[in-house]
């Protein structure tokens, strides 16, 4: 694909798609058991200490990943979703972090018992995560084509057996083509910047280059879409589904269930540090069996001007510091019964690959009664 | 239902800080150009487009943070002249705003409940002792807990930021509240309570609302009309389910198709590469798929009744010389929508 040229006198030609081929959106395809499993938490509990007290962030909170799945994990602010994306890089500072109980098992190996070196090597290419405020992730002093150019150069010297590094054209290259194929522009342009001369949807898409070109294995990624236009979006999910063919797997961390019911294969439904809904995407947004779940689906708002209020039951988010006895829910849950306040459900399958900790959902008739 | 803001053929051109030589500067950016609209009493007007369409542009003009470069913007029918104070303070009496970054419209210094208390005190109009009532009136409107009071904007999550910038603006009533992507950073049941909420105020305080946000399924739950912007260029208006149901232009067309709901399963493959605007004629025309040769020159106003306008070729029947007559209703009101070759240098 010739460079564009800017004094290119048929502008419509030269402004053509210059992207390779668009990547395909397929339905999921369906694996039949005995896949492996990329990533394994379980039981993961932490605490956050500080001169106020103790804070429970996430509670016996279990996930599982099959390779090249891509999970949701879906929840409110506070839910604890970017604590447990941090928890399984090792990101969480401690103080004021600590770690209870559990074990991260990325690839056969107890992510929370490795020493720091054995864990960098895992950063980047083994784990990457996309942050939320792009702008953090990205070093104000160097240009993007630096930034990105350099986890190139991590990239390859990870490799194994160590592939040689491209020489400077080719990298220019590469990185060319995949701002391309995040919908920027005019890469050339993009590529002599610093971060703060960009727009924050550029941004975002600058740091989700810098994680692909890495190619982790599993990719965890914290709200990337969020504030980011419907062009946009559909494009980073484009390529996240691209990715997801390549074989990586990804947890995708969001409150937008609308993107969360696009892209996931699985979602995990989190409040409060615990998961409380988890399955098959499909199923859990149409036939949800926890309230909670129900609670945000009836959020997504539909239909005109003139449509009834949004159905959700007012309610203050929970306070971690100061959570209800029972199910931790039950404050703002509209079918809370007297067993609810009492002591709190366990996450337990109710039928294949749905599962849901709730006292009113009914194991023998499979649905919430 | 009155007109409460008059926009006319505003432009708010941005000069380029990149000089093209010592006494040189360099090109001018329009960020809005020629775009004419009116918002309502009572009214929701929802404002859409991608990033860089300028939506914030005009929210910012709204409340004097900007100055138009050209063009007129009334207010109540009193002509707001940017370089009087006057009229500035006049417009940030009757205008209130929600910014889209939480964190950054938000004074790290302040405490929850100062950052509040300054919009009373900066209203004037309040006496002092109902300083607590109505902030913990709004604070539980907004979702907001009292043990965030005393807290500092650093410690909140950005949800929680932006549920207090809410509170701020809405703490003093206004009769026009511009919400700038006010929901993009909330999770989805806030999302809801706050959406809930603004529709109850909005009849109960008499306000309209300018409501921004590139979010399709929020827009279409909140206002009555919209305009769909597109680089700086409004190319259609009317009320939303029209636009929702049948857009006409070409843009708009796209961007219906490719909101993501719960219910479509499948994303829509986005061939284009990033949008770029013509320097000339529709901006639209580059991507466009079914522009032709007279798309060269800057599309008119066209009216498909009931409000009902874009700003497309497509749906010109002027070959008969009957353009005229298609001008749109809202003409009326002003001097009309003047269609002017524009040039970006």
């Amino acid at each position: 694909m010739p460079a564009d040229n800017p004094g290119e006198t048929n502008a419509r030609q030269a402004l053509a798609p210059a992207v390779s081929a668009p990547p395909s959106y397929s339905p999921r395809p369906r694996k039949e058991g005995g896949e492996d499993i990329a990533l394994e938490i379980k039981d993961l509990t932490i605490d956050f200490v500080s001169v106020d007290g103790r804070v429970r962030i996430l509670n016996g909170v279990s996930l599982v990943a099959k390779k090249g799945e891509v999970v949701g994990i879906v929840g409110e602010s506070g839910s604890g979703k970017t604590t447990l994306g941090m928890a399984i890089l090792g990101l969480l500072d401690s103080p004021p972090a600590r770690i209870v109980s559990g074990s991260v098992v990325f690839e056969g190996r107890d992510l929370l018992k490795l020493k720091p070196e054995e864990m960098e090597k895992i950063h980047g290419t083994g784990i990457n995560m996309v942050f939320q405020e792009p702008l953090d992730s990205l070093n104000p002093v160097y240009t993007v084509e630096t930034q990105i150019a350099e986890s190139l150069k991590v990239q390859r010297k990870r490799q194994d057996p160590p592939v040689a590094q491209e020489s400077e054209d080719e990298t220019k290259k590469l990185i060319t083509d995949l701002l391309r194929n995040l919908c920027i522009d005019k890469p050339e342009e993009v590529l002599e910047r610093y971060p703060h001369e960009l727009s924050g949807g550029m941004r975002q898409r600058v740091a989700i280059s810098i994680s692909t070109i890495e190619k982790p294995r599993l990719m965890i990624s914290d709200e990337p879409t969020t504030g980011l236009d419907a062009y946009v979006q559909n494009r980073i999910l484009g390529m996240f589904s691209a990715q997801r063919k390549a074989g990586e797997t990804l947890l995708y961390i969001t409150h937008d269930l609308t993107i969360a019911s696009q892209i996931c294969d699985r979602i995990y439904i989190m409040y409060a540090g615990r998961v409380m809904e988890a399955g098959e995407t499909r199923g859990v947004l149409q036939e949800p069996l926890h309230p909670y779940t129900s609670t945000l689906v009836a959020s997504v708002p539909q239909g005109f001007e003139d449509a009834p209020p949004l159905s959700v039951q007012l309610g203050e988010p929970p306070d971690l510091r100061n959570l209800p006895t029972g199910c931790k829910f039950n404050p703002r849950c509209p079918h809370a019964k007297d067993a609810c306040k009492e002591t709190e459900p366990k996450l337990e399958e109710i039928f294949a690959d749905r599962y849901a900790a709730c006292w009113r959902v009914d194991k023998a008739l499979g649905r919430f009664s | 239902m009155g007109d409460l803001v008059e926009i006319e053929n505003l432009t708010v051109a941005f000069r380029s800080k990149r000089r093209e030589g010592l006494f040189r500067s360099g090109p001018s950016l329009k960020a809005l150009d020629d775009v004419s609209l009116t918002i309502g009493e009572n009214e929701t007007f929802g404002l859409t487009g991608e990033t860089g369409s300028g939506k914030s542009t005009l929210a910012k003009v709204l409340v004097g943070l900007y100055k138009p470069t050209s063009g007129t913007v009334r207010f109540l029918g009193r002509e707001i002249d940017y370089k009087k104070r006057k009229d500035i303070a006049y417009l940030r009496q009757n205008v209130g705003i929600v910014f889209q970054d939480p964190v950054r419209s938000l004074n790290p210094s302040l405490t929850v409940k100062e950052v509040i208390t300054e919009a009373l005190i900066a209203a004037k109009s309040i006496p002092k002792k109902d300083y607590d009532e109505r902030i913990s009136f709004i604070t539980k409107l907004v979702g907001v807990t009292k043990d965030l009071l005393p807290r500092r904007p650093r410690e909140l999550s950005g949800g929680q930021r932006q549920r207090i910038s809410l509170a701020r603006a809405l703490v003093v009533p206004k009769k026009l509240l511009v919400l700038d992507e006010p929901t993009s950073a909330l999770d989805v049941s806030i999302q809801a309570q706050v959406l809930n909420t603004l529709k109850k105020l909005k009849s109960e305080l008499n306000m309209s609302y300018l409501f921004i946000t590139h979010d399709i399924n929020v827009i279409k739950y909140v206002s009555h009309r919209l305009g769909v912007l597109f680089y700086g260029k409004l190319v259609e208006v009317g009320d939303t389910r029209t636009i929702n149901t049948a857009p006409k232009h070409p843009y708009t067309q796209s961007l219906i198709s490719h909101v993501l709901t719960l219910k479509k399963v499948g994303l829509q493959e986005t061939v284009t590469s990033e949008h770029r605007p013509a320097p000339s004629g529709c901006r639209y025309r580059i991507v466009c798929p079914a522009a032709f040769e007279r798309c060269d020159t800057v599309p008119p106003w066209l009216n498909l009744g009931d409000g009902h306008l874009v700003s497309c070729f497509l749906y010109d029947r002027s070959t008969q010389k009957e353009s005229q007559a298609l001008i749109p209703a809202t003409a009326a009101t002003g001097g009309g929508l003047p269609v002017t070759p524009h040039e970006l240098p």
